[in-house]
């Protein structure tokens, strides 16, 4: 048994001395024989776990970065709000801009300062007063349409009525002139609460949904022209001789920020051009569609005057062979000649329509006049 | 050693192995826990000191293969400690949780002092400051991890007669 034992004593310490020496030799052997005994551990044994190494190190990384990415997600949302504002801030002040462009003269620019109060949904504060020229009964416009009026003026501030309040009334017509009324707000309660309506249009009038309705000019508050909504629908009411039409408004007080007074000398002067660039455009289109089908009309009218002209010198030629008498034959002109001036009428009354544009450049003698009153804008 | 024996000592031995690669670089501590001295100091514990000797060579060149500039310090280190450990345990190990955390505790810090020294990597106030601050804490470290290690696997692991 003390044999056994002296005898596994001395195996230990041979096998410790064994691989002490192989430790010291790998540590002495130069780095060429070093590298492919190390290089095979690496791609056999140690391959596996290697890759397991790999993989907790990346999620390492995800968890450490972890907050720094959502950091960095949390700031680019913000930042993407901030842009989404800006962007619409920027397209509505645009078309505050344009409005002015098209007006040219006789406004004042003013901001919206929203209380958000209860009773703030019937008006609103403006940051222009009497100073900057405002008026009472100034109409307030917004590149969509109307706002509302000046009910109120201090010197460097002032009250508008909105179109949501239940005394406002503007007199206005469709787009078309074909039908007259009086916008209100529709007072009702749920959703119907922001829509306007018509009222006392004749019965005997019919206005189409989705017509746009603008003001008449009648009264003399409001120039005739600026855009009031459009229409929705038919309501029943209990005036039984007149229509009364649900109207979708072309302005929601509650966003509009930047704002447009109109002088009483431009209202007077009427805006009739400021918002018809989609009338413009619209008439445009119809004026090609015209000229395209009057050209094509033109062209099958020619190609049936040549084609009676030919069956005309047919029928001549057979008279002639029959003996008829030349005196008695018509001139091949008088059979074709009657049908020519068919097609120049049809130009002449396409030409006809030049003259819109015409009205419009007579609009611009107050254009001239507007160059001496802009410094009067602020 | 029974057959159940054995097959329970590889089965720690090869979580061990596994927690080195993952769980070790996943904690990215300055001072890390040496699962692999933790598996060769539980296996040296079941075997005789010429088969400690064995695993720590074979598991000290496996690791240093990562390092071939210091190839063969690692195997030197760690077929020092596991034979002490082996021996040790022969004379007088008992089964206690702090008595087996001071010889995790000894082995990993004695292992670090092989090891810095036999690949002459560091020197001066460098390798003082390894030996004095740094390996301690990784030892403390790495008792801590064999302690808890026993802890979850004691149900497993049946008391060893060395």
């Amino acid at each position: 048994m003390a044999r056994l034992g002296r005898s596994n004593n001395r195996l230990d310490s041979t096998v410790l001395i064994a691989c002490a020496a192989l430790s010291l030799l790998a540590l002495v052997l130069p780095t060429q024989v070093r590298e492919p005994i190390a290089s095979v551990l690496r791609r056999g044994i140690l391959a596996p776990m290697l890759r397991l190494q790999q993989r907790s190190e990346e999620s390492r990384r995800a968890l450490i970065s972890h907050d720094a990415v959502v950091a960095e997600r949390d700031s680019v949302a913000w930042r993407a709000m901030g842009i989404e504002s800006l962007q619409t801030e920027n397209v509505r002040l645009r078309d505050i801009l344009g409005l002015g462009a098209r007006l040219k003269w006789g406004f004042i620019p003013a901001e919206a300062l929203h209380g958000r109060g209860v009773r703030d949904e019937f008006g609103v504060t403006l940051s222009a007063g009497s100073l900057g020229g405002v008026q009472k009964l100034s109409p307030v416009i917004a590149p969509e349409g109307l706002v509302g009026v000046v009910d109120n003026v201090d010197p460097s501030i002032s009250h508008a009525m909105l179109w949501t309040h239940p005394d406002f009334r503007v007199s206005a017509m469709s787009e078309d002139a074909s039908a007259f009324g009086i916008v209100q707000a529709h007072l009702s309660a749920g959703p119907g609460r922001y829509l306007m309506e018509m009222r006392g249009v004749p019965f005997r009038t019919s206005i189409k949904l989705g017509t746009m309705i603008v003001s008449s000019g009648l009264g003399g508050v409001y120039p005739r022209g600026i855009p009031i909504g459009r229409v929705l629908s038919e309501t029943k009411t209990p005036e039984t001789w007149a229509r009364t039409y649900l109207i979708r408004p072309a302005v929601f007080p509650a966003n509009v920020y930047a704002l447009m007074i109109l002088r009483p000398d431009r209202a007077s002067s009427g805006v009739d051009n400021v918002w018809a660039v989609g009338t413009i455009a619209d008439s445009s289109v119809r004026r090609i569609v015209v000229a395209g089908d009057s050209l094509a009309r033109s062209a099958a009218l020619a190609e049936a005057s040549a084609r009676q002209a030919a069956q005309d010198s047919v029928t001549r030629d057979s008279l002639r062979k029959a003996g008829v008498p030349e005196q008695l034959i018509l001139p091949a002109d008088t059979t074709t000649h009657p049908r020519r001036p068919v097609v120049p009428a049809t130009v002449r009354r396409d030409s006809t329509r030049p003259d819109t544009v015409r009205r419009d450049t007579v609009r611009r003698i107050p254009t001239r006049r507007d160059s001496a009153v802009i410094p009067h804008t602020p | 050693m029974t057959l159940a024996g054995i097959t329970r000592a590889v089965i720690t031995f090869a979580v061990l192995v596994l927690l080195h690669f993952t769980l070790r670089p996943l904690l990215g501590w300055r001072a890390p826990i040496d699962f692999l001295l933790l598996a060769v100091l539980t296996a040296a514990v079941r075997v005789r000191p010429a088969g400690a000797v064995g695993i720590g060579f074979l598991v000290g060149l496996v690791s240093d293969s990562l390092a071939p500039d210091t190839f063969g310090a690692g195997a030197l280190a760690m077929l020092f400690v596991a034979y002490l450990a082996s021996w040790l345990k022969a004379v007088f190990f008992a089964d206690s949780l702090p008595l087996n955390a001071m010889f995790f505790f000894a082995g990993k810090w004695l292992f670090d002092v092989i090891y810095f020294i036999a690949e002459h990597r560091l020197s001066g106030i460098d390798l003082v400051q390894q030996l004095v601050l740094w390996s301690p804490l990784s030892a403390a470290a790495t008792a801590v991890a064999g302690v808890l290690v026993l802890l979850l696997m004691r149900p497993f692991l049946e008391p060893t007669q060395a």
